[in-house]
């Protein structure tokens, strides 16, 4: 009988405190019960036979999870709500991790590219880590209390406001949306920073545009947020509409024509030749300057190219 | 189909009977164990892992009642069936019939045409 009591106390310490005496005291009532049954069969039971029965009914865990079911940290109906806080939440997260990151990388002086990237995906993983277990946090709270959070919305919808059936592509995946808005905002810091940068800070800044590209890009800031703003509309429809697509390839070709603008109206960088006497000279600089920017308005002019496809197959 | 697949597809094919096999043999006062050989005596076999924690979960709705009482020298947990639960067992019934005739209909055709 001692093995019996052992058991039941196995699967007490698996169970929840409240729920503890009156499993154990109907799990000891069950098994004597069997092993009553057992006993007209067989005889005098030895410690082997219990063992045997013991053994039938399961690890003292998995008895207790037959009867307190464990409870997901979160629960399944609001997993799609869940998963779609995360990636908002993480896409904000990174947003304000590169806009902060590139700040310090502009106003320092001898971070590289290299640190700065590092920086960045440190920055990240710590806001992440902090912004998983939030919301986590508050989801876990929601499912203990049973709080209803998404009924109203799913009880209050009308077939008819439904979008039409479409291809796959018209759905916008929320990466491209926040790799769009990341990209703008790096953009935006690296063309504005001289606005919040002390003046001794600027001076020991070793970035390298010229002055002319930097009033060129200061003029095309508008497009940015324009582009930022286009964003935000992208992130409240989700759905590619005729109406979407066009201003798509409307802005595609503008940045387009900004870029290819830039690398044709004068000189991008501006060059300490003394510092890299002997490794760079300004005529190598700038042609690589003009080769990347082409190849950046590849992006925009691709995404043009393609918006007019989809424009087409609307029809 | 696989061994492992059967038994699932069982095992979901039994899940909501068992529930209706217990509340109906529960019209009489049954505990633990004498539940599982009067169901096992009518041909439902049920391990103690399922039927146990099933009947507490039941009780814990309020569809069974349940009282501790001593007898052959020990204590047993005796179950019956509740008034919701005798309610719940004749809406239960009625819906098993209608499924069972109509399924009845249907698995006949479906051996006819594949004979």
């Amino acid at each position: 009988m001692e093995l019996v009591q052992r058991y039941i106390a196995a699967v007490k310490r698996e169970l929840p405190e409240n729920k503890r005496e009156d499993i154990g005291r109907e799990l000891n009532a069950n098994i004597l019960d069997q092993l009553d049954a057992l006993a007209e069969e067989k005889g005098t039971l030895t410690d082997a036979d219990v063992a045997v029965l013991l053994k039938q009914m399961g690890h003292p865990r998995r008895v207790a999870r037959q009867f307190v079911p464990p409870r997901p940290l979160i629960r399944l109906d609001y997993m799609p709500l869940y998963q779609y806080t995360l990636y908002m939440v993480l896409g904000i997260l990174f947003l304000l991790q590169i806009v902060e990151r590139t700040d310090v990388w502009i106003s320092s002086s001898d971070m590289g590219l290299v640190r700065y990237l590092t920086g960045l995906a440190g920055g990240f993983l710590d806001d992440a880590i902090f912004g998983f277990a939030s919301v986590t946090l508050v989801f876990w709270a929601l499912s203990r209390h049973h709080l209803s959070i998404s009924a109203d919305r799913e009880s209050d919808w009308q077939p008819e406001r439904l979008p039409g059936v479409g291809p796959g592509w018209q759905f916008i995946p929320l990466q491209d949306i926040f790799t769009d808005l990341a990209t703008c905002l790096f953009l935006l810091v690296v063309i504005w920073y001289p606005v919040w940068m002390p003046a001794e800070q600027l001076e020991s800044s070793r970035f390298m545009l010229s002055d002319h590209a930097h009033l060129y890009l200061k003029r095309v800031s508008p497009l940015i947020l324009l582009s930022v703003v286009f964003s935000l509309v992208q992130l409240r429809q989700r759905i590619w509409s005729r109406l979407l697509l066009t201003a798509n390839v409307l802005l595609s070709l503008a940045f387009v024509i900004a870029i290819a603008g830039l690398a044709v109206s004068g000189p991008v960088l501006q060059f300490d030749s003394t510092r890299w006497q002997g490794v760079f000279d300004l005529y190598q600089l700038e042609r690589s300057a003009l080769i990347t920017l082409i190849i950046f308005s590849m992006f925009p002019l691709w995404e043009a190219g393609r918006d007019l496809l989809r424009l087409r197959k609307f029809q | 189909m696989t061994i492992a697949q059967l038994d699932k597809m069982r095992l979901e094919l039994r899940r909501g009977v068992l529930v209706l096999a217990v509340l109906a043999s529960l019209k009489q006062s049954h505990y633990g164990y004498s539940l599982r050989k009067q169901l096992q005596d009518r041909g439902i076999e049920m391990d103690e892992g399922t039927l146990y924690p099933l009947i507490r979960r039941l009780a814990e709705q309020g569809l069974l009642e349940s009282e501790w009482r001593q007898g052959e020298g020990r204590e047993r947990r005796y179950y019956r069936l509740s008034g919701p639960g005798s309610e719940l067992l004749g809406q239960l019934t009625g819906e098993w019939r209608q499924l069972n005739s109509a399924l009845g209909s249907l698995l006949s055709h479906a051996t006819e045409g594949g004979d």
